[in-house]
């Protein structure tokens, strides 16, 4: 709580349009006593400037330093100072460039007017925030410096390696009686190194043996997790092991449970099961390492049109397959009887595994061509999906006599009349309609997560023990944002391998390495109090005032990382390294009694009632609150005004860390005012969400439509409160959408609050 | 639906294709470059992306019955614009050298005509032949160089030894012509014909229009690209001069044989060089050096990445560079008088016009007759 504030303006990033003086005025005059220096340099970020307010700090012992110049987006390395809680008032790009460049200094005198009403607030308010802002800290949690590496595969055995070899005790639990997964059942893997043109063993037995002969990986065969408690840095997991259940304190885990094949009996239109040839590519693999290969003619068929459409976006029928639906995961004690997992294998993997067909029909199709002269491979697919290095092989592929591919649309597959198998397809590039004769055909194995069949985890938390959503990405543990691989919904737990999305052992290597990196993150973060993800560094974390807590459960329920835990009265129990500080719980509670230290609803509500309004909307012009997410609306409106875009001098923005944060007192703070009106502005959601904290835009959109029924029986109209959805690169939009929002509010005219 | 096709892939024929030219053919992935791009290859089922995966499938008696090789003037687009370097241009020109090993009977001469190796028999043949005949005369003359001024009639007389062979090889040589084009025009039947709607004309007529309209102008080499003037004029000036030189021939065989029967039209070589005959002669000699030069030079001047020239380009070339150098060196040293090098020189000469002349069917100069052939063929056919 800053109680004497060094007040600093930038002449040179704010200077033109402004009168820096008359501001300075501004601050004295309400503030005098708490901002015992204010001062105005010609250019703030050169070291004598920054020398001075050293000078400053020391004598006049001051506690806080705002900085009014240049976005906080920029420049932040420059304006750290020891001891002191640093605060940046954005004049630059959301005030003279967003809109005082409008106008040229002097000419307008009543455009001067609005930008310097504007400035005067965002002055204000900048001072009021650092009143009520403390320094964070003091959430470390001592951590265990042990990684638990779920799964013995190919993925698992390089990330035990890689934790161990980074300092760390590794546990790697594997269900089956030995290490290797499903690399072990390779004859071959597609080249993982230059020239990438031929297939060569995996060396998954170095792996293994790499992994048995490390000191600091204790290996537990038949092991399955059954339970795991506690918050990142100090988990406790009961891993279920042919001793016995043992309980094994653990810091961060990787999960590296990897895939199973798809129920082949979805391949009957194939004649999969009816006739005797026709195998799927994970049955011809097994074939051909356990040298019973004889077919010297195969067809190998991606184009699984027949069996799903080959429309990846349609629909899947939930009674699909029937199979897999049956066969629930066996429950193994109590607490895990009463959860029910929804079994997510669906017709989707096989698209989802197209990638890994393709590239595996062309190393199996060379398998066919390399054991006779005159083996002849036919891959007929839909469409040859080979990513990145692996062109190289598929032009290695391409190059065998023996191979030949065609898009085609496969029309069925007939028992011929020499005993072998007839493939029959249309639309070949052929120019007409074929027939093959071969003696098998080989079908994709699509490749369904574990975590589509069981929690793995099973997480002892309060929202249950699966990773929440699953079904959004039919059951890969995957988190959708393309910025943050690895992650998933439960800080501490990172998802690596096919389990997150098919891929092969190159690709499978590279993520075993990136969740074992953020795994040392979330122990070394968890050490140190700091958020792991995507607030990285951040040292605050909310705090409860317990005492005003009504039980409601709103915060534990709407947290979504299942940071909180409650007791049998519903009381939350924060894990505070669980927690990745976006503070949904603290937008969520109707009691405020949840807050940070830096970040709290009184800041926000005073910053709001800093806010001059004219009691004249005609007169002094309307004002509009904008609540603008950090992560995404902040920057795009820095970007729109750098780029020359402007918009109206009557918004007044407070950046938020989340939209999720936005608490209903805000709103009402705002209306009470005699505000006109609120914009929300936050990331898209849905299922396609870009929100940073995955359900923030979402859960502020439902609380929004509370707010507007709440408004509407007070008399206001609720459309002086909407929410927008932006992406951080269409800040050219957002210039439009407020002024859009501004002609609605001159249209429906003051707020009816206004003035009382 | 129509009846599937059964595929019987011939990975024998793949082989070689391989081996006259198409080495790359399964490096192509059907993007169709090469069909887009192609400037005068037809709107409706354009080549040469479906001989691409025709070739690659060893769909063997698509490709031999395909009259769009023949459309093909080799340009060299595809090739260049080819993203997998897959040289489709290669493989038309491939299935050319593959047609004329099939067409053209006896077969033997065919393989002969594949490889370098071969190279010593096609030589050999009309090296003995030749050498047997300077031998004849050589033991009637009495000595092997003749004595006094230089007149190969002396030693290689035209009445006895080289109207004779000549003749004997021009009409074996267009009655093999005739038994190949019509294995070629019959091998096109299978694939069906367009209704062409109005007056059909006689397969004569349209002969005339492509002899018109394409070969004396080569205005498909206009088309084919728009910065291949050099090969336009390269092959001009060599179509050209053997026109030249057909005619000269033609007008010393009609004074020479006429000369018998009316000695006022009477011709001997040798001819004074400023007869307007000898200059006729000698500016088809120089057109057809300027050609071949600039012809070698393109060839020569290809990356290899895009475009390989095969042994069917290099022996044509080289057989045309031996005529025109022995023809143009028998004159220089028969003026410089220098006996023995000119008859050997001479000898040379007659050496490499019968190759030139006697295993034109199997060489890549069968085009001339089954290119024509085609050409005519897709005219009947409506395919344009």
């Amino acid at each position: 709580m800053a109680k004497k504030i060094g007040v600093y303006f930038d002449k040179s990033n704010i200077g033109a349009g402004l009168d820096l003086d008359a501001l300075s005025d501004v601050v004295t005059g309400k503030f005098g006593g708490s901002c015992p220096v204010v001062k105005v340099f010609p250019v703030l970020g050169a070291e004598t400037a920054r020398q001075e307010i050293r000078q400053d700090i020391a004598e006049n012992e001051l506690d806080g330093v705002l900085i009014i110049g240049s976005s906080p987006r920029v420049d932040w390395d420059l304006y750290r100072f020891e001891g002191v809680t640093v605060e940046r008032v954005n004049l630059r790009e959301q005030g003279v460039l967003g809109y005082g460049a409008k106008v040229e200094a002097g000419e307008d005198a009543e455009a001067d007017e609005d930008l310097f009403k504007l400035a005067a607030d965002y002055v204000r308010m900048g001072v009021v925030k650092l009143t009520k802002m403390e320094e964070a800290g003091g959430g470390e949690v001592e951590s265990v410096r042990t990684i638990m590496v779920l799964g013995g595969g190919w993925t698992g055995l390089t990330a035990a390696v890689n934790a161990a070899n980074s300092g760390y005790d590794v546990v790697l639990v594997e269900k089956e009686a030995e290490l290797g997964g499903r690399a072990k059942g390779l004859l071959k893997t597609v080249p993982l190194k230059y020239p990438y043109t031929d297939v060569h063993d995996t060396g998954i037995e170095q792996k293994i043996a790499a992994v048995e002969g490390n000191e600091r990986i204790t290996v537990l065969t038949s092991a399955k997790v059954r339970k795991v408690s506690g918050q990142p840095g100090q988990f406790t997991a009961v891993v279920k092991t042919k001793d016995g259940n043992q309980e094994i304190p653990v810091g961060a885990i990787v999960m590296a449970t990897g895939w199973q094949p798809m129920d082949a009996g979805v391949m009957a239109p194939f004649g999969y099961g009816t006739l005797e040839g026709v195998v799927t590519a994970a049955e011809f693999e097994k074939m051909a390492k356990e040298g019973t290969l004889k077919a010297r003619r195969v067809a190998f068929i991606l184009n699984t049109g027949l069996v799903d459409g080959g429309d990846i976006y349609t629909s899947v029928c939930d009674e699909e397959p029937a199979e897999a639906a049956a066969a629930k995961p066996e429950a193994e004690d109590d607490e895990q009887t009463s959860y029910e997992h929804k079994d997510l294998e669906s017709l989707r993997h096989l698209p989802y595994t197209n990638a890994i067909s393709s590239v595996v029909a062309l190393k199996q199709a060379g398998y066919v061509c390399d054991a006779s002269e005159d083996g002849q491979a036919f891959i007929l697919y839909d469409s040859m999906v080979v990513q990145g290095i692996h062109e190289r092989f598929y032009k290695a592929a391409q190059d065998k006599l023996g191979v030949m591919m065609s898009k085609a649309d496969i029309t069925g597959v007939a028992q011929a009349e020499d005993g072998g198998l007839l493939v029959r397809a249309a639309n070949t590039l052929m120019g007409e309609d074929v027939e093959i004769r071969v003696d098998m055909v080989v079908l994709p194995t699509g490749m369904v997560p574990s975590t589509a069949k069981d929690p793995v985890v099973w997480f002892d938390y309060r929202q249950g023990p699966n990773l929440p959503d699953l079904d959004l990405f039919d059951g890969y543990a995957d988190s959708n944002y393309i910025c943050f691989p690895y992650e998933t919904r439960r800080t501490g737990l990172y998802a690596a391998g096919c389990v997150r999305q098919p891929m092969m052992l190159d690709a499978a290597e590279e993520d075993a390495i990136g969740a074992t990196m953020k795994a040392i993150q979330c122990i070394e973060s968890a050490n140190r109090g700091m958020a792991v993800h995507p607030r990285s560094g951040d040292l605050s974390y909310p705090i409860f005032n317990f005492v005003r807590c009504t039980q409601c459960k709103r915060c534990t329920e709407e947290c979504p990382f299942g940071a909180l835990d409650d007791d049998e009265k519903g009381t939350p129990k924060p894990n505070f390294s669980r927690c990745r500080r976006c503070g949904t719980c603290m937008g969520a509670c109707p009691e405020r009694v949840i807050s940070f230290a830096n970040y709290n609803i009184d800041q926000i509500g005073s910053m709001i009632r800093e806010i001059e309004v004219p009691d004249d909307m005609n007169a002094g012009g309307p004002r509009v609150l904008i609540l603008a997410c950090e992560n995404d609306a902040y920057p795009a409106l820095d970007m729109a005004a750098l780029r020359g875009h402007h918009w109206s001098p009557y918004v007044r923005i407070i950046p938020v860390r989340c939209l999720g944060s936005v608490n209903a007192i805000w709103v009402a703070d705002a209306m009470s005012k005699g505000i006109d009106g609120v914009m929300l502005l936050g990331c898209k959601y849905g299922d396609d969400y870009q929100c940073h904290f995955v359900k923030g835009s979402e859960i502020c959109n439902r609380r929004k439509e509370n707010i507007a029924e709440t408004l509407n029986r007070l008399g206001v109209e609720p459309e002086r409160v909407e929410q927008y959805e932006v992406a951080i690169d269409e800040y050219d939009k957002l210039p439009g959408m407020i002024d859009e929002f501004m002609n609605m509010i001159l249209e429906k005219g003051p707020n009816p609050f206004k003035g009382y | 639906m129509a009846q599937p096709v059964r595929i019987e892939p011939d990975l024998q024929f793949v082989k070689e294709l391989q081996a006259v030219g198409g080495e790359s053919l399964k490096k192509c992935y059907q993007c169709a470059t090469c069909s887009v791009a192609c400037p005068i290859s037809p709107a409706s089922n354009p080549y040469p992306r479906k001989e691409m995966v025709w070739a690659s499938w060893g769909m063997r008696d698509k490709l031999l019955n395909n009259v769009d090789i023949w459309l093909c003037h080799n340009c060299g687009t595809c090739s260049d614009l080819c993203p997998r370097g897959a040289k489709p241009g290669d493989l038309l020109a491939a299935l050319r050298n593959m047609a004329y090993q099939r067409l053209t009977k006896p077969s033997i001469v065919g393989k002969w005509m594949s490889s370098p190796k071969y190279l010593p028999i096609l030589f050999g043949i009309p090296a003995v032949l030749w050498a047997v005949v300077w031998m004849i005369m050589a033991s009637v003359n009495g000595t092997v160089i003749p004595e006094g001024t230089i007149v190969f009639g002396k030693l290689f007389p035209g009445d006895f030894t080289i109207d004779p062979i000549f003749i004997v090889t021009f009409f074996s040589m267009v009655g093999i012509f005739w038994k190949g084009t019509r294995n070629l025009i019959a091998s096109f039947k299978p694939e069906g014909k367009t209704l062409v709607l109005g007056k059909t004309k006689h397969w004569i007529l349209h002969l005339v229009d492509v002899l018109r309209e394409e070969i004396l102008t080569h205005s498909k080499f206009k088309d084919c690209g728009d910065d291949r003037s050099d090969r336009k004029v390269g092959h001009m000036a060599v179509f050209y001069s053997f026109i030249i030189l057909m005619i000269v021939t033609a007008i010393v065989a009609a004074g020479h044989w006429g000369g018998k029967v009316i000695p006022a039209i009477a011709l001997h070589t040798p001819m004074p060089l400023l007869f307007p005959v000898k200059i006729l002669a000698n500016i088809g000699a120089i057109m057809l050096v300027v050609g071949l030069a600039i012809l070698t030079h393109r060839r020569r001047q290809q990356d290899p990445e895009k475009t390989r020239s095969n042994y069917y380009d290099w022996y044509l070339l080289n057989v045309i560079w031996f005529v025109t150098l022995t023809g143009i060196g028998a004159q220089l040293f028969r003026l410089a008088d220098i006996a023995p090098v000119a008859y050997f020189v001479y000898y040379l000469h007659l050496v490499s016009v019968w190759m030139l002349f006697a295993y034109l069917p199997w060489s890549k100069l069968g085009h001339l007759v089954y290119r024509t052939a085609a050409l005519t063929y897709v005219r009947m056919m409506g395919r344009r």
